[in-house]
């Protein structure tokens, strides 16, 4: 037959093709990241847009948040919720721990003043632990008390850059353990800090190392934001904006420090290093078993060193150890030709010694996924026992690389003895992506989580609308959600 | 070079045929609450899904698409998704024996291969 004598060529041809675009359009194709829409009015809610595995329900339990974070229980077993009060796009609002209601109103217990993100909400011993991020003063972990009285255990933490104090996370030792975000994307500040916006509110801010450091001595040189039109910079590793290093060069490390895991006793008291190395650890969870677990946001695409296909990580963590930043990706060196971006340089080490051998990730989740949340199951009546839950914020986008299609936007379940990585609750449609871009009323963008005192069901912090273009991120207030997902069946 | 290795005209026709292919092939989605759960005996697939998840998941997402393009939906060809692999070409980085074996990498085919057919 004539169609069947074509069909030897045309298939072939077909996937050469494809082959062909496959290989080669990636520098082509525009970014299609899932803040990349619009949003005018009011966010729609419905549950019936998310799938969740069979035999599950998800419900919206609260709405209208804004720029929610966490989500905790107190000894009765009511979910608390911490609105952030800060937004990336240089956002403010009131940070507040906000009681949620069984008819879904909100009750404020506390608020802070101009110094969020409030990140996470732990209970423990009768009180809240809240995570402020410190975007103006600082960080701090606070304790607030069932009646509202706020009180800093922990203040003056390096919190002022890209990243901010994270967690809390309450260990078997009875102690409060927070994560410490880096000031940049990858230990050199530069014209992307200024773009965030704390550059110019803090010209002398860089990243402080846990232990001291031997520099290689590599600089970069960029334009110069802060001072008048036209200027160029040159600025090293570790150091302030426009200040050079040099080969050899020593830099003090100090606890409490960038990039790291830190703890400290319920009542306050001297700050400990756990662990570092880590760009922004975000999430913290202890195991049944009372190991600890953290998710890492991994390098972006951006900034005077960018590196380019760093998949976010969940790292089991053990206490003393170095995790790679910000010379190693994944456990992995960024000197390796796959952590190149297209079309620039390939990043070099800036470490001299490696404060020792990063070890492999329990889980290498998507490029710029931004995992965040992370809990694990310990109820058979909820399933999934012992397997890590993870809130996948969703890619930003193009500010922090190009990415092909929308990334995130949902969550994924961890099996952390092989890393295989399922979902579990994600927005129906042809296409992934967050509901303002792929329609219907959906998970946005899911950002922390944790299972009921009970363990039978999942409750899921859904931040809200957060849209992105190339000037940048543009959060909507009164958008964000609180979802409970159970089994069937279960009140 | 490996960034670029395409023209302008070639991305062109990719784009008509990959445009085509699509839509013949439907959705790349493959994730368990929209398709139910992928579930295998076969040990050679269940590794080749663990590998898939330590070497490939981070960029292609299940096969749908994420930092890089989807592939649960696309005619490729065995042959072609292990020249990729291991020339690596365009911003896609190569994988060399040393790092992923010739079983390993002949396991994760197998899986994309299933995968592909999964909820179909």
């Amino acid at each position: 037959m004539t169609n069947s004598g074509r069909r030897p060529l045309a298939k072939p041809l077909a996937a050469a093709v494809l082959g062909a675009c496959l290989a080669g359009c990636y520098t082509t194709r525009p970014a299609d990241g899932g803040g990349q829409t619009s949003f005018a009015g009011e966010r729609v809610v419905r549950a019936a847009d998310i799938a969740v595995p069979a035999g599950y329900r998800i419900e919206p339990i609260a709405r209208g948040l804004t720029f929610p974070t966490g989500v905790a229980f107190d000894a009765a077993g009511v979910p608390h919720v911490v609105e952030s009060g800060y937004s990336y796009g240089e956002v403010w609002t009131v940070p507040r721990l906000l009681r949620i209601e069984r008819d879904g109103s909100t009750r404020e217990i506390a608020r802070g003043d101009r110094n969020g993100p409030w990140t996470g909400v732990a209970f423990a011993n009768g009180s809240f632990y809240v995570a402020e991020g410190g975007e103006l003063e600082g960080g701090r972990i606070l304790r607030i008390q069932p009646d509202g009285r706020v009180s800093a255990i922990v203040s003056g933490l390096p919190s002022v850059g890209d990243h901010h104090t994270n967690g809390p996370a309450i260990g078997p030792d009875g102690k409060i353990y927070f994560g410490q975000g880096t000031a940049t994307n990858s230990g050199v500040v530069g014209e992307d800090n200024a773009q965030f916006g704390w550059l110019k509110r803090q010209p002398d801010f860089h990243d402080i190392p846990c232990q001291d450091i031997t520099l290689t001595g590599q600089n970069f040189e960029s334009a110069d934001p802060i001072r008048p039109a036209g200027g160029r910079a040159t600025t090293g590793a570790f150091s302030a904006f426009g200040t050079p290093t040099r080969a050899g060069q020593v830099i003090s490390g100090r606890v409490p420090c960038n990039g790291a895991i830190m703890r400290v006793a319920p009542e306050g008291g001297t700050v400990e290093l756990v662990a570092w190395g880590l760009r922004n650890p975000f999430g913290l969870a202890f195991a049944a078993d009372g190991q600890l677990y953290v998710t890492e946001n991994a390098f972006d695409d951006r900034g005077s060193r960018p590196v380019w296909g760093a998949g976010d990580v969940l790292w089991r963590i053990t206490p003393g150890s170095w995790y790679g930043w910000p010379d190693h990706a994944e456990g992995q060196s960024v000197t390796k030709s796959d952590f190149k971006p297209p079309g620039k340089p390939q990043p070099l080490a800036l470490l001299a010694r490696p404060p020792g051998t990063p070890p492999r990730p329990a889980a290498i989740l998507g490029v710029h996924a931004s995992a965040n949340g992370v809990d694990f199951s310990r109820s058979a009546a909820f399933g999934h026992v012992g397997r890590a839950f993870i809130a996948e914020f969703g890619d930003q986008s193009p500010t922090v690389g190009k990415v092909l299609h929308p990334v995130g936007f949902r969550v994924v379940t961890v099996d952390t003895g092989n890393g295989r990585i399922e979902d579990f609750a994600v927005n129906r449609g042809e296409r992934n992506g967050p509901a303002s871009k792929i329609g219907g009323g959906g998970l946005e963008r899911p950002l922390g989580l944790r299972f009921s005192p009970d363990g039978q069901s999942l409750y899921l912090v859904d931040f809200g609308v957060l849209l992105m273009s190339e000037k940048g991120p543009a959060p909507q207030q009164r958008t964000g959600v609180l979802w409970r997902v159970a089994r069937e069946g279960r009140p | 070079m490996k960034v670029g290795a395409c023209g302008t005209f070639v991305c062109a026709l990719a784009s008509v045929v990959l445009t085509a292919a699509l839509a013949a092939c439907g959705t790349p989605r493959r994730d368990e609450p929209l398709v139910g759960p992928f579930t295998t005996a076969d040990g050679r697939l269940q590794r080749g899904r663990v590998s898939f998840d330590r070497y490939c998941y981070k960029c292609h997402g299940e096969g749908e698409g994420a930092l890089g393009p989807g592939m649960n939906h696309l005619p490729l060809p065995r042959a072609m998704m292990r020249m990729q692999v291991r020339v690596g070409l365009g911003a896609m980085p190569s994988f060399k024996p040393d790092e992923l074996s010739d079983a390993e990498l002949d396991e994760i085919l197998d899986y994309l291969v299933a995968l592909r057919r999964h909820g179909r």
